[in-house]
């Protein structure tokens, strides 16, 4: 019994270190990765999912209220709404809406996670550490179940990608590219453990 | 009992303030009223017009809006075509219907998806005037010196998840719909305004082509 303790907590162990464990330790400051932080204040994106053989177009709005929560709301071009989520500052979540086709926990769970990896949420970024190999710095944040990574040059001047790992591999890649104002142009999210990707492009109203 | 008395009292005086500050009172005689509309809907080949679409979203005290070209052509074709500030093809010709966003096509039979149905009848209804027998349904007709407002309330359980009730704007002079507003339980709303309107204008079919 002792033996098998053991031995699932070394497996344990060398599960949680795997996905990053070939990089060597890095010195800087994890905020640093805040100065990719969107400002989303108010932003308004055309948004294509491509989701298990579907395709879904829609418009994204993402708005700061003067509370800090951020609200974000998806509908279609004809203005039927697919749901509108919360996310607080002090790291709630609240679903306003959600249409009944997509009211399902994991649906819901991936899209706020999704949405919390493009946010570099203050809260999220406090606890982690830096990482490095011959070409980037990596920010890894511990999270419950796994790891948010923010792959930048090795100089810390682009964000060249970003990550939601298992203990184990990269399962959602995600990009954010051509700042405008603080605010990303382009963002695209893509799941790698199955067939699902957001494509999002800024609408200058 | 109190409560029942309540909710009868804050129900009865809702529908009262709308009447108020609206300015609208119950049209006096229905009967003639559907039937006029139906008439001039009948005389109705084709519609052109112009339309801009707001997405109101009330808690955000934000607004999204798009506008693009309208046309609708006997017995059941419409191309709804948004051009700004995005691009967006939807082509309803009878029971199919097409998509183009961006780069992307898709199409659907309309009676493989409830909602698709429930949206072309509703459109296509709105401009023949067949909304008006559609029991999925309940309706309530207003009116003030120029307008008609046709309020539809979704009996059918599939509509009603997604609006509280349509409110239908139509000027009295030729009976043209000028606005639909599709109110959601939310609170949130989406609002078409139709503006340059022309009437029984050759329309060619392949407008409406589902390629």
């Amino acid at each position: 019994m002792r033996y098998l303790l053991l031995s699932s907590c070394l497996l344990m162990l060398v599960g949680c270190s795997s996905v990053y464990k070939n990089l060597q330790p890095a010195t800087g400051d994890i905020n640093y990765i805040g100065k990719f932080r969107p400002d989303f204040r108010l932003a308004l994106y055309k948004t294509e999912v491509d989701v298990v053989g579907h395709h879904l177009s829609g418009l994204l709005l993402i708005k700061t209220l003067p509370d800090s929560s951020v609200r974000i709301v998806f509908s279609n071009e004809v203005g039927f709404k697919f749901f509108d989520f919360e996310f607080r500052p002090d790291g709630g979540f609240k679903v306003y809406y959600v249409v009944k086709q997509m009211d399902k926990k994991p649906v819901i769970k991936t899209l706020k996670k999704d949405f919390e990896l493009i946010m570099l949420r203050e809260q999220d970024i406090r606890n982690g550490y830096l990482g490095k190999d011959d070409h980037a710095l990596y920010y890894i944040i511990k999270r419950p179940k796994g790891f948010f990574c923010y792959v930048t040059d090795k100089e810390g001047t682009e964000l060249e990608r970003m990550e939601i790992s298992s203990p184990r591999k990269p399962i959602v890649q995600a990009i954010m590219r051509n700042y405008k104002n603080g605010v990303p142009d382009t963002i695209g999210i893509t799941h790698k453990n199955f067939s699902f990707a957001i494509a999002l492009k800024r609408i200058e109203r | 009992m109190h409560k029942t008395i309540l909710f009868l009292l804050i129900t009865i005086s809702s529908y009262t303030l709308k009447g108020q500050t609206t300015g609208y009172t119950p049209v006096a005689n229905l009967a003639k009223f559907t039937e006029q509309f139906a008439t001039i809907a009948q005389k109705t080949e084709t519609i052109k017009s112009d339309f801009l679409q707001e997405k109101n979203l009330s808690m955000l005290s934000e607004k999204i809006s798009s506008r693009g070209k309208f046309w609708f052509k006997k017995e059941n074709m419409l191309r709804m075509e948004y051009e700004k500030p995005y691009e967006y093809l939807m082509i309803l010709n009878k029971d199919n219907m097409y998509i183009k966003d961006g780069k992307k096509e898709s199409r659907v039979s309309v009676k493989s998806n409830k909602i698709f149905q429930q949206i072309n009848k509703i459109i296509v209804g709105c401009v023949q005037g067949a909304v008006f027998n559609n029991p999925d349904f309940k309706m309530n007709a207003y009116e003030n010196k120029g307008v008609y407002m046709v309020e539809l309330v979704p009996v059918a359980k599939v509509l009603k998840e997604f609006f509280k009730n349509i409110d239908i704007t139509i000027d009295k002079k030729d009976y043209s719909v000028t606005t639909i507003v599709m109110n959601e339980n939310s609170g949130d709303n989406t609002t078409l305004h139709f503006t340059n309107r022309e009437l029984n204008t050759p329309i060619p079919d392949a407008l409406f082509a589902v390629k």
